[in-house]
This record gives structure tokens, sequence and C-alpha cells, in this order.
């Protein structure tokens, strides 16, 4: 045989046993590396941690959907999930790799589905108990970890899985923590080299913080970061000297930290301490509340931590995505951390150093105006009459966005008044120990997207919401930023103006949940959660 | 924080044991001090928002005068435990014994009905009603929809409120019965009560009842109005003994 006469049999072999190239080249895929990660969103065709990169960016580089044909994306698909939350959203943000979409919903549902049509390869749902403690009040998730062919989800009863990614089999479950105290687990894990990295919700039960790393094979803790610490350790100095205090004293880590693989060093929110609004048997800071963490990822051992709210009393968790950039300040090329609080102001730290380079109100915020020499905030009120950010904060976890070329950090921003009365609460585990009443002025707030000039901490534009909302942001190189309201618009702006150029009505309030984005078969695709539904959006496809 | 204070006072009480009883076969804790105490921490956390931290009523009913409608602690119980449906009052998964404590508080601070001893004649003051209210508020089959229904409104507002609501109607609007005005591009313009709004558009019932939406780019202007759609019945428009009469017959609308 000749070799043309075998690759003609070799063609005729495969078209006649329907074998295609496409197939055979899916079959073989062997998923997802380190380095697949660290490339982030240059692979455009890959989303494959929850920022779409370790910076917490969530700036696409895509240029395919501009301000001049953003007019015409069209929903191509809807999925209909069957599950929901109450009171929350369905808050996650999807990973896709090889033209398939990874979800994870509400009450631990997850699916494969095809980025093409919606369509699932397959579903998982867990069985939860039916005693969760914080679980219960937040049944949700933010979305999956993936490396190989692992994909690795969180628990409401606080555990950590890995399921396999081609059939959504459990490969491996480990508990975090007792979820029957009060802990439960809602984010995306970060997934760095060769540790999976979590944290833990349930700061409003007697809980004690913690950031974990797991061997993603086995399933092994490799380190644990508490934070808040234990006696006689860094940090303990900001707590009464009594250490049943310190173990139930909060500060947890439920949202998705940001990754600097040169200076190997993982960057995490942690929430309020606890009890939220009594803080009278727990003077003190109460490090490390409230506080961001450079932690390193090789031991788990803190560098540096600043702290946006010392002795909280107003639930200001600050669990939101750090946003990493490379700027240049005075001169000189900085690595900053940048995060929109909860307590109403936009920071900006070294996150070499944790030196704080701005600190500046992007809300209408009354507890504090300014942030004081020796960096801390000059506190003026403190929430008894009223008209702080309420407990839901001037922001919250939802994800801001990063325009690099802009440098301007575009976050939705609240306005809600607010009344705390504290009140000392019974501390039973598994029982919640707010501490208190908080009157929410719901009928007078509203809610705004917000563009910051990250420099100076100036607010340059705002586009008004009738009410407070609680969907995140998402950001194109082509100058687009899309975002989410509480009363269901899925919109699209201008980056450098604030015009509206493009709106659809999901049905419902987006809440807690940001866009992602992906090119399939040379087409750009813009995803977004709301309510029951992910909606697909899409140019028509006879669009250049 | 609430839920360990009632868990300590129900303890303290003894009565943290589970009831057999679900709404049925009277309050058990009934008149109880302690169990009222735990009652109203429970309420300030969990319904006070919607029904005032006097339990007066803000955009819901004011429950201070369930009792005094003829309401039995048993269904107030199962009204808390099933919620309303159609309504923003929800179910509740809490256990019996915190249901009733909140049962046992509201029955303890519940009034009697300040139209028992009413003066006026209800027949003239539904005459009164059907000729200068019935356009806007229902009663029983009769009347508008642009109001608020009024078939069982001694059951939720007490009649100095209610005097208040006749007399200042816009020294409080309710966030659903907010009024704007809209200008359309040929210079029309229609006024109504806000029924939905987004970034984009705005729905609306005008006075006319007719259901509206708008996209607001497509409107000159969108006025946000401070008033009431109600206008003020002042003595000019309303003499007292018009009011009493008109309160002595809304008094009587029980449902």
């Amino acid at each position: 045989m000749t070799f043309k006469s075998f690759l003609r049999t070799l063609v005729f072999v495969v078209l006649t046993t329907g074998i295609q190239a496409p197939v055979l080249a899916q079959n073989t895929e062997s998923g997802v590396t380190y380095e697949d990660i660290l490339n982030g969103l240059s692979e455009p065709s890959k989303w494959l941690t929850y920022s779409g990169d370790y910076t917490g960016q969530r700036h696409s580089p895509l240029t395919m959907i501009t301000p001049g044909n953003v007019q015409d994306l069209v929903p191509i698909w809807t999925f209909q999930t069957g599950t929901m939350t109450r009171g929350r959203g369905f808050e996650t943000t999807p990973l896709v790799l090889d033209g398939v979409l990874y979800v994870t919903g509400s009450n631990n549902f997850a699916w494969a589905l095809d980025a093409r049509t919606g369509r699932p390869f397959w579903q998982y749902r867990r069985n939860l108990p039916d005693d969760l403690t914080y679980g219960s009040s937040a049944p949700v998730n933010r979305g999956f970890g993936i490396l190989g062919d692992r994909l690795f989800m969180v628990t409401l009863d606080a555990h950590l899985l890995a399921l396999d990614r081609k059939t959504g089999s459990v490969l491996w479950d480990i508990e975090l923590a007792d979820y029957r105290i009060g802990y439960a687990a809602t984010l995306a894990p970060l997934v760095i080299n060769d540790k999976v990295i979590v944290g833990i919700s349930g700061g409003e039960y007697p809980t004690r913080g913690f950031i974990d790393a797991y061997d993603p094979t086995s399933g092994d803790r490799i380190w644990r970061f508490y934070t808040v610490p234990s006696p006689g350790e860094f940090g303990s100095e900001t707590w009464p000297d009594d250490p049943e205090v310190m173990a139930r004293g909060g500060g947890a880590t439920w949202m998705t930290g940001s990754f600097d693989p040169e200076l190997n060093l993982i960057y995490w929110g942690t929430g309020n301490p606890n009890p939220d609004y009594y803080g009278e048997k727990r003077e003190g800071d109460n490090l490390f509340t409230n506080s961001i963490l450079a932690i390193e990822a090789d031991t788990g051992t803190l560098r540096w931590h600043y702290q946006f709210t010392p002795h909280d009393l107003h639930d200001w968790d600050s669990n939101h995505v750090p946003v990493l950039a490379d700027l240049v300040l005075d001169g000189e090329l900085r690595k900053v951390v940048m995060v929109a609080n909860r307590n109403g102001f936009f920071y900006m730290l070294d996150r070499v150093t944790g030196e704080l380079l701005v600190g500046k109100p992007f809300t209408d915020t009354t507890w504090a105006r300014e942030i004081g020499s020796d960096g801390r905030p000059i506190v003026l009120n403190d929430g008894s009459k009223g008209c702080l950010p309420d407990p839901w904060g001037g922001t919250n976890f939802m994800p801001p966005s990063f325009n690099p070329d802009l440098e301007m950090l575009f976050v939705t921003a609240r306005e809600v008044c607010a009344t705390f009365v504290p009140q000392e609460p019974e501390i039973v585990p598994g029982r919640p120990s707010f501490g208190g009443v908080v009157w929410i002025d719901r009928d007078q707030g509203y809610g705004a997207l917000r563009a910051i000039d990250v420099k100076t901490g100036e607010r340059q534009w705002e586009f008004r919401y009738p009410s407070a909302t609680m969907a995140g942001v998402m950001t194109t190189a082509s100058g687009l930023v899309f975002a989410g309201d509480h009363e269901g618009n899925f919109m699209a702006f201008e980056a450098s103006s604030g015009r509206n150029l493009w709106h659809y009505q999901t049905g419902s309030r987006i809440w807690g949940a940001a866009a992602m984005t992906h090119v399939l078969d040379g087409r750009q695709h813009v995803l977004i959660p709301s309510g029951t539904t992910l909606v697909a959006f899409a140019l028509p496809v006879n669009q250049p | 924080m609430v839920h360990m204070l009632l868990t300590c006072l129900l303890l303290a009480l003894g009565i943290l044991m589970p009831l057999s009883v679900s709404g049925q076969g009277g309050n058990p804790y009934d008149a109880d001090p302690a169990a009222r105490r735990a009652g109203a921490a429970l309420f300030a956390t969990r319904c006070a928002e919607c029904h005032g931290a006097d339990a007066r009523g803000i955009g819901a009913p004011d429950l201070t005068l369930l009792w005094a409608a003829g309401t039995e602690d048993e269904r107030v119980f199962r009204t808390i435990q099933r919620g309303v449906p159609g309504s923003n009052m929800p179910s509740s998964s809490a256990p019996d014994n915190e249901i009733w404590a909140i049962v046992a508080y509201l029955k303890g601070i519940s009034t009697v009905s300040p139209f028992e001893d009413n003066v006026g004649d209800p027949e003239q003051g539904r005459e009164i009603f059907l000729s200068m209210c019935a356009r806007c508020h229902r009663v029983a089959t009769q009347g508008g929809s642009l109001g608020p229904d009024l078939s069982r409104i001694a059951r939720i507002r007490s009649r100095d409120r209610l005097l208040r609501s006749i007399r200042e109607p816009s020294a409080s609007v309710a966030v659903r019965y907010r009024a704007v005005t809209l200008i359309t591009q040929d210079d029309r313009s229609i006024r109504g009560l806000i029924k939905s709004e987004d970034a984009f558009s705005i729905q609306i019932a005008d006075t006319s009842e007719r259901l509206q939406g708008y996209t607001k780019s497509e409107l000159q202007e969108v006025i946000y109005e401070e008033r009431s759609l109600m206008p003020d019945f002042g003595t000019e428009r309303l003499s007292n003994t018009d009011l009493d009469n008109l309160l002595r017959y809304l008094g009587t609308l029980r449902g």
C-alpha cells in the first residue's frame, strides 16, 4: 500500500465509522493545567477561574462585541436550573473549557452544559442534611474551581468536593468544618498550581473563620490559616483575654481571593467579627476580621494584613474579590491591590507591603469620610443615629471589574440608610448571634454603577438604578461594561462615559452574579445568571 | 441574638418542650408575661420591618387591631405559620412555641377598637363613601381599585389612623401608592400610580385604572410626585360630622 492509498483508506475508515476529527480532539483533551489558569483570559475560549484570571479584574481582552454593535446582542439560549434561592441569587460564574460550561447552582446543584445550546451533559445534586445552619439561610454557590479533569466545589454543609468533570461523579469529599455549629461554604475555590484554596461562611454564627489549602489529588489538607488568632499569637492583643471569645470571633472567608504568582501571595478578604452588631464583649480591633490578608501560598503564613473596619459593629464583611494591577504611581511602577469595600470606601494598597495608597469614600457613607494618617478610619457616627451604609454595605461581594487601559474600577454601589440597635446575644452553637436589630430604610435607597478613577479614588461617572442592587460587573477591552440590576436588567455601558448602550430584561433580579465571556466557534458569548436561569448572549451570526 | 434570648427565656420558664398542637387548642402562653417579652423580641427581628416597631402597620396591616376585630389566637398563629399567599407575608418555619410567643405578645398589645364607641351614622357614612370615595376605593364588589381596598379596613387600621389618612393623605404615602406624571413626546400628561419601574421603563395605572407601560427614553419627562393621588379632604370638602359618619361606616368594614 502506498502512502496515498493508506491515507485514502484511513479517510474511508474515518468517514464510514463516523469518527470525526473534532470528536477525537475532544476525547484526547487532558484537562486544565496550572499554566492554563496562569494564562488567564489570553486564550479566549476558556474561563478557568472565578474572576477569569488570578488578578480578580474580571476584564476580558475580547473585542468582538463593541460599543458600536452591542445593541445587536441577542439571547441565543436559556438554561433553566429548576432550583432557586429564596431571598438571594443565582450567584455563580460558569467556567468554560472545550465548549463545555461547568456551572454550580443554588442548593448545591451543578451541571456541565453544552456552551453552544445550553443543553446539559450531566447534573449533580448533593444530598444535604435537613439541619443546615448558615447554609439554609443562604443556599448559594459561586462556582467551580478546575484542575486537570477535576472540578472543585464547596457545599452548604461545609465540605469540599472533587467531581469528575466528564461525569459529575464525586472523586473525593472532605469536611471543612462542622456545619451544625454554624459553618457553611459557598465560594468558588481558587486553584493554584498544586493547591485548592477555600474559605468558609458562617460569620453570623459563633464560628471562627479560616482559609485552607488542599491537595487537588488526594483532598488532604496542606495548611490552614485561622483569621482570628489563638491566645498569644500575633493579633490576639486586639481581643479580650478570653480564649472562648476568640474561638467564636467570626472572620469568615466566603469570597474567592486573588493570587500573585510572582510574589506567591494569596490575597483574601475576611468577614465581620461575631456577634455582628454587639461589640461590648469583644473590645479591641478584633484582628483579622474585616481585613485583607496577604498569605504565602506555600505555607499559609500571613505576610501582611490591612484592616478596613476595626472593631466592626455593622456586619461590613470585607469579603470582596481583591483586584490586582500594576500601575505607575508618581512615576513608579507599583504592584497594587484594590478593594471597593462594604464600608463605603475605595482602597488601594501596595500588594507587596500592605501600605495604604488611596482610601476614599465611593458612597455617601456617614460613618467616616476619611482615613487618618495612621491608616485607620476617622469614625464620625456609630450607627445608632442611622444613615450609614446598611448591613448590606456600600457595595458587597458582587464582583467589581477593572479596565487597566482606562485605569477605572467599575463597582455596584448601594446607598441605603440603616439604624443599628445592638443587644447582647446568648451564644449557642448552631444558632445565629447577630447581636441586635437593624432598621433598614428600603424605600429610600438606590443603587448605581459607578466608575472610580483608581489613582485618585474620585468618581468618574455613575448610572443610577431605582433600587439598591447586588449585581456584579464585567468589562471587556472593547470598552464595554456589563452590569445588572435589582429590577432584572442585564446591561452594557460605554466604559469611558457610562452611557447605557443596551439592556435586556432577564425577568429576575441579578443578585451576586457577574457576567463572564468567551469565544466559541469564532463568536463571542456573554453569559449572566439571573433567578433560576443562565442566559447566553451573542451577536447575530450575520454580524461581522 | 433574639433567637437566643427567646430560647433563654423559654428555657427559664420550662416551656421549651415541643408542643403537640399546631395552631389548635388555644395559646399555651396566653397572658404569660415572659412569653410576651420573648414574642416582642422575635417580633422586632422578624415582623417589625413590615408591620412597624409598634405593630401598628407600615405597608402591612396594623396588628394591634386583630383581637378587637374578632380574630382568634389560632387564626393569627396559622397566618404567621402559613403566610398570606399573594402578599409579601411569607410562611414561617419557626417552632410552634416561638409563633405562640409572638401571638401572646401581639395579643398583649392589642387595643379595643375605638370604632366601638364611635360617633356618627354608618348609613350616612356609606352614602358619603359611595359619592366621594368609591371611585378609587373598593368595598366588597363596589368601587374602584386605584386606592387601597377598604373591605376589611376596620381590622387593619385604627380610627385615628384613618382620620389622618382622609384629612392628610399625603402625610404618609405607602410605596405601592406613589404617584407619577408622565409627559409624552406629544406633550400629553398622564398621571397615575407607579406599579413597577426599572432604569429603562415604567409601568403605571393611570387615574382611569388603565394599566400602561412606557419606555422612559420615549418620554419627555417622568415627574415623581411627593403627594398622594388622593386629595386632602379638609373640612371644606368633608365636614367634621360627615367625617364622623364616614369613619363610623368604615368601622363596620371587617371583611
